[in-house]
């Protein structure tokens, strides 16, 4: 038998467009698979020469889905270069508006995107297994989805003026404070929004036992874990150190200021994707692969500063010895940082001085260079600018969850294909569950605009000679 | 909640896509009264479904492709789940079943179009589209004086 590529684009229910390449030896087995990202974007270069003050609002239109994460980074990058201390009300503010857009973003990810998967099947009808497909068969948890996706963006609209692409985070702080009205009805709809968080974790829990098989090879593998923690190694989403555990929870490294990531972490490309790869630099490429995201920061942190979901973390840590392996329960993590996120959110709103109307510091540019770090839903994001004696920004540098998530993507994708692929017959259910490791790690690949429908999904089985040996097309 | 919600969408830096936004921003400065509240919305998304479910009536107002530029289209919606499979491209007809199927009730439903012929990267609206925009905007204001 002649060597073999398959070929699944686009890959369906991520954010962004991709594909996904197998490779098939003379005796049919899975030799080689690879992670395609096809769209290219170029931000780092069209900004140079802009005043670093706009940099949050360009930067916030890298992406639909979540411009609030590059909003926050960019400008804690930013007040690195002006160098002042913002006030500590704008730091809570900036903190809720992060954790809100975590909510919106975890249950997309998990209601829109992966919960047809899990609650239809991987095998079922492609032409159902979506939410609309979820609405008829399963109202109950599609309107549970609906409505955290909604809380989650009412809190950026109430906070930032609006859901997509806002400009109320600034340099220096933020441009308004918080009003009471809008404190007192985020406040009113936590305990609704909680109660969705924990009945969802209470039925997932049970469900992931029918996923064993998923669990088992869904980029089940040895790696390291990168994110952020808080002082007291408390999980934290908005500052905090660097942090790499190792496969056997001990940490490799701590304590490292972001703004000397690079001395850690080095970026590269392959001629394949324009997705940067991004690694461990004490031990190269590919021996420091490690992962970011929802898992890895329920891996690498000590403790979780909210009662309910302290609780869950601690039944998390209790899956394996060390950190969980799995990709398959970045849905779990994720799950138990909405319900954290929930709970951290009121407590900031219940902080004595949350309407206080201080929440911004001006100055100048005071530094030629600004680092930017927080945790975005899908894991670490960087923001790294340099400006002139001017304030216009000489060169940008951006490292996204994705491209951390890069190298552990592409093993997870050749994992899967080896597991569930043989020979040269071709099962949608099979290849589905190819794209379903990677909506796992939920990749960003940045959305803009889609097709008008007409996309489905083509997956082609080629001999070397082009010969169409089998064909598989979703209606 | 409003007895009306006006669903105005589009992209504004899609040319004549820009439209819905347009005419919602329009009405917005145009129509101060309880009982109507007007979003503009870059796209459609599921959330929308529990709104739709809580009011009598919406109105969406969008571009879309025509043979005559600028020609404005006035049609009722009835629910259905016709080309609802991707989570990025949500039908109005579609938000209707949703609403119907997961809270109960649907919204009357009437949909207001305009015909573009520039969809590229650009901002503004071609000429024939711009001259439109007192017409869709008079038309949506005529459906809420039918409705009060």
């Amino acid at each position: 038998m002649p060597r073999q590529t398959i070929v699944i684009e686009p890959v369906t229910r991520i954010e962004g467009h991709s594909r996904i390449s197998i490779h098939l030896d003379e005796e049919g087995n899975v030799e080689e698979a690879y992670f395609h990202v096809t769209q290219f974007r170029g931000f780092e270069k069209f900004c140079e020469g802009r005043p670093f003050s706009e940099m949050p609002s360009l930067m916030a239109r890298i992406c639909g889905i979540c411009p609030v994460s590059h909003l926050i980074a960019s400008a804690k990058a930013c007040d690195a270069i002006l160098a002042v201390r913002i006030p500590p009300n704008a730091v809570r503010l900036r903190r809720i508006l992060n954790l809100a857009q975590i909510v919106q973003s975890h249950a997309l990810s998990f209601f829109y995107l992966s919960a047809p998967d899990l609650l239809l099947g991987m095998d079922s009808d492609p032409a159902r297994r979506n939410i609309f497909g979820l609405m008829e068969s399963h109202a109950a948890i599609a309107r549970d989805g609906i409505r955290l996706r909604q809380f989650g963006q009412q809190i950026v609209e109430r906070l930032a003026g609006k859901r997509i692409h806002p400009s109320w985070v600034l340099p220096g702080g933020v441009n308004e404070p918080l009003s009471a009205a809008h404190r007192d009805r985020i406040l009113e709809e936590i305990p609704e929004a909680v109660a969705i968080a924990r009945r969802t974790l209470d039925w997932f829990k049970v469900e992931m036992e029918k996923f064993r098989e998923e669990i088992r090879s869904f980029a089940n593998f040895p790696t390291m874990f990168m994110g952020l923690v808080g002082a007291d190694g408390a999980l934290d989403h908005y500052d905090g150190k660097l942090r790499f555990v190792n496969a056997a929870g001990q940490v490799v490294e701590d304590g490292i200021e972001p703004a000397d990531y690079a001395a850690h972490i080095a970026e590269m490309a392959h001629p394949w994707t324009y997705l940067k790869t991004v690694f461990y630099k004490p031990l190269g490429y590919p021996e420091g692969i490690y992962r970011v995201g929802p898992l890895a920061r329920l891996n690498i942190c000590d403790t979780l500063d909210a009662p309910l979901g302290a609780q869950e973390w601690a039944e998390f840590r209790e899956l394996d010895r060390g950190p969980a392996l799995s990709s398959f329960y970045y849905h779990y993590a994720r799950l138990i940082e909405l319900l954290y996120a929930l709970e951290k959110t009121e407590q900031l709103l219940n902080a004595p001085d949350i309407l206080d109307t201080h929440v911004r510091a001006h100055a100048s540019a005071n530094n030629s260079e600004g680092v930017g770090v927080s945790e975005a839903p899908r894991g670490t994001l960087i923001h790294h600018y340099k400006v002139d004696r001017d304030g216009l920004i000489t060169w940008a540098n951006l490292i996204i969850a994705t491209g951390h998530n890069n190298a552990a993507m592409n093993r997870g994708v050749l994992q899967v294909a080896r597991h569930f692929i043989h020979g040269n017959k071709l099962n949608e259910g099979l290849l589905n569950r190819v794209e379903a490791v990677i909506r796992a790690f939920d990749p960003c690949l940045s959305c803009s605009t889609h097709a008008d429908g007409r996309q489905s999904l083509e997956v082609e089985l080629l001999s070397h000679d082009g010969e169409v040996l089998d064909r598989c097309l979703t209606p | 909640m409003p007895h009306t919600l006006i669903l105005a969408y589009g992209n504004p830096l899609r040319g004549d896509d820009g439209i819905g936004p347009e005419a919602g921003e329009r009405l917005r400065s145009m129509v101060h009264h309880p009982d109507v509240e007007i979003r503009t919305l870059h796209q459609l998304t599921p959330e929308l479904m529990e709104p739709i479910s809580r009011v009598a009536r919406v109105i969406f107002i969008d571009a879309c492709e025509g043979a005559v530029s600028g020609e404005i289209g006035e049609r009722a919606l009835e629910p259905s789940t016709a080309a609802m499979r991707f989570t990025h491209h949500v039908t109005p007809e579609g938000l209707l079943a949703g609403a119907r199927a997961l809270y109960g009730r649907a919204a009357e439903a009437t949909m207001l179009t305009v015909a573009g012929e520039e969809f590229s990267l650009s901002s503004g609206l071609s000429p024939a589209v711009g001259r439109s925009l007192d017409g869709v905007v008079a038309a949506a204001l005529r459906l809420l004086a039918g409705y009060a």
